[in-house]
């Protein structure tokens, strides 16, 4: 079959699938560049005439101008962002450090139980959020004291992220070559060097793949994040939903908060995939 | 350089003894190489005095002292892997000076060091690429090179040549010949190719089912295998062996088998009396014409033309093969029935029942 004679179901197909993906975020912008009457109003329509207020609103505090419009600054989202990407930097690193030498022992050292672990680890991933809600709430506030604050969020998440981390950097580390370890021995290197050394630049890859998971989780994780902060703690995706008032909810806002929310996910993931290349141990040994 | 002593080294998994003790002595600057066909226990023996593969039993020693219970790093050696093993994020350059860097050599020392052996092994121009824009022999000279650098006290090297095409694997032996000349350390060297054994080795171990059959520079081995099994593995094409029975007539005894009567020298003939013997005939051993010669009547299978030499496969009239090399004078064709001649100087015997040599 020669590309000019592709049949037309296939566009059609194309273009629902294009429409499907796009569509909701293209609503969001198109709200998010709009008023909240113009929103509200009967006659609103796709002509309109686009205002950066809404972001003007949630950056007010970041912003070198004072926005005419606004009568009073609410810093809530210059915070909520500041607090949600020390938390998903933080949990990002903090599994992928704990996360690949967990994974470096469990594939390469023979202990008691090892099977044992590496499986349990799966399991542990099966369990919802959810569950874990009211236990943590209470274990958190009531024995550790750590309502409200950012570490309690970082350890939770950490705990949630790290099996299924753990679970992709083996596969990853059970590719690299064993003779490549034991050649390092000979060269004098001892279990440290080797890892850091031989093990973690060939795994990149799956430490990329990891963090893009990882961190996009706990950057939009809002049920455990919800229960576990407080007013100056709080995670974008919490501050989205306290939006939601009885009395007022201004759908612009919340959009352009939602759309900023996506940036920083956006910009992460295209600078991890980067390091996502395939045939790292290319050459090292005759395949 | 230290004197390498294996002292009952053993090694099981679990119950499954891989290889039984074994006692083996390697001299000071010596090229030992170990010979086994596959799952003989050479690479595991070897794997062993690197320090890669734990001791169940016994121990080894380096001049003496005890050394099962030290690390690689610690054993002064160096290793050239079947594999090659190179890191691939490295580039050539880096690859060779790791274990310098770990072991901290200033960085001039270093850079001096990594050009010298690029330079004696023809690779410098190829510091700066990775592992993976390489050829298959152009890894193999790095992974050398990587063991070169080291100036390690003892050299193994583990099938270094195995995966190589025919043609470099051909070159890269004349380079090892070479190079093992002018390093004069020690080198230990595991194949199953019993061509590089010979050609590399000052003294070549025999292995089989963890056991060393024999040991000995190249020529004892081929010339005086201590059984039929190092009789066969030594040399190509191998050793014909022949069953055969002893026949005394008037005090001259003879090894007699259908088409061949070869006469056995009195002490032969004493330690064989009252065995079954079998006849080993190197088909080297066999001549269109030769003075002194016992003939052998065969009848020719297969006429293999290599050249300067056609090897014959030929049957005795009981139907036993035998191989001869003989050189290319003359055409042989197939069904043809010769009288060849045997140098009965030559012929070996072998116990039928113990596999040792009479």
């Amino acid at each position: 079959m020669t590309r000019d004679k592709t049949s037309p179901t296939f566009f059609v197909l194309l273009v629902i699938l294009v429409l499907m993906s796009t569509g909701p975020i293209m609503l969001m912008l198109v709200t998010s560049l709009r008023l909240n009457v113009d929103i509200m109003s009967e006659t609103s329509s796709l002509l309109f005439l686009p205002t950066l207020r809404n972001y003007e609103t949630v950056l007010c505090n970041v912003l070198w101008y004072t926005p005419e419009h606004l009568s009073r600054c609410d810093k809530t989202f210059g915070r909520a962002l500041g607090n949600s990407l020390v938390v998903s930097i933080t949990a990002t690193a903090l599994t992928l450090v704990i996360g690949c030498m967990a994974a470096y022992a469990l594939v390469r050292f023979r202990f008691f139980g090892r099977d044992v672990v590496s499986f349990s680890t799966l399991i542990l991933r099966m369990i919802p959020p959810a569950v874990l809600l009211v236990p943590v709430f209470g274990i958190w506030t009531y024995q550790f004291g750590l309502d409200g604050t950012l570490s309690g969020v970082v350890l939770v998440y950490v705990a949630m992220n790290l099996p299924f981390v753990i679970w992709i950097l083996q596969s990853f580390i059970r590719q690299v070559p064993l003779q490549l370890e034991e050649a390092a021995r000979i060269d004098g290197a001892g279990p440290f060097a080797i890892f850091f050394l031989v093990v973690l630049p060939l795994i990149r890859p799956g430490l990329a793949a990891a963090a893009i998971f990882t961190f996009r989780i706990a950057w939009n994780e809002f049920l455990l994040g919800n229960a576990l902060t407080d007013r100056s703690t709080r995670t974008v995706p919490v501050t989205i939903v306290n939006r939601l008032t009885e009395y007022d909810i201004d759908w612009g806002v919340i959009m352009a908060t939602g759309m900023l929310l996506a940036v920083p996910p956006i910009i992460f993931t295209l600078l991890a995939s980067r390091q996502i290349i395939t045939g790292m141990t290319a050459g090292a040994v005759k395949g | 350089m230290p004197k390498i002593t294996l002292d009952g080294v053993t090694k099981r998994y679990g119950t499954l003894e891989v290889v039984p003790p074994l006692d083996l002595h390697l001299e000071d600057g010596e090229f030992t190489v170990l010979v086994g066909p596959s799952g003989c226990g050479k690479s595991t023996t070897l794997r062993m005095l690197a320090g890669l593969e734990s001791i169940s039993g016994g121990e080894i020693y380096f001049d003496g002292r005890p050394v099962s219970r030290l690390e690689p790093r610690d054993r002064d050696i160096a290793m050239v892997f079947q594999d090659y093993a190179l890191y691939p994020h490295m580039n050539i350059a880096r690859n060779m000076s790791f274990a310098l860097r770990l072991a901290k050599v200033p960085a001039a020392e270093i850079e001096t060091r990594v050009q010298r052996v690029a330079q004696m092994l023809n690779i410098g121009h190829l510091l700066q690429r990775k592992p993976a824009e390489l050829s298959g022999g152009q890894r193999q000279r790095v992974a050398m090179g990587r063991a070169l650098v080291r100036d390690a006290s003892t050299f193994l090297f583990d099938e270094p040549l195995s995966n190589l095409d025919a043609k470099l694997r051909g070159k890269m032996r004349t380079e090892l010949a070479e190079m093992r000349g002018q390093l004069r350390k020690n080198m230990v060297y595991v194949t199953h190719d019993q061509v590089e054994a010979m050609t590399l080795g000052d003294r070549i171990v025999v292995m089989n089912e963890g056991r060393i059959q024999q040991q000995g520079t190249p020529e004892e081995l081929f010339k005086k295998p201590a059984n039929l099994f190092v009789a066969g593995f030594m040399g190509s094409p191998t050793m014909n062996f022949i069953p055969a029975d002893l026949q005394d007539v008037g005090g001259a005894v003879h090894a007699v088998c259908e088409g061949l009567r070869v006469p056995v020298p009195a002490a032969i003939a004493a330690a064989a009396k009252g065995r079954e013997i079998i006849i080993g005939v190197r088909p080297s051993s066999i001549h269109v014409q030769r003075e002194g010669g016992v003939p052998l009547k065969v009848r020719v299978v297969v006429a293999e033309y290599l050249g300067a030499q056609t090897v014959l496969a030929t049957r005795l009239q009981d139907g036993t093969e035998v191989l001869a090399e003989l050189p290319s004078g003359r055409r042989f064709s197939a069904g043809e029935d010769l009288t060849l001649q045997v140098a009965p100087e030559e012929v070996l015997l072998f116990d039928r029942g113990t596999g040792e040599r009479l």
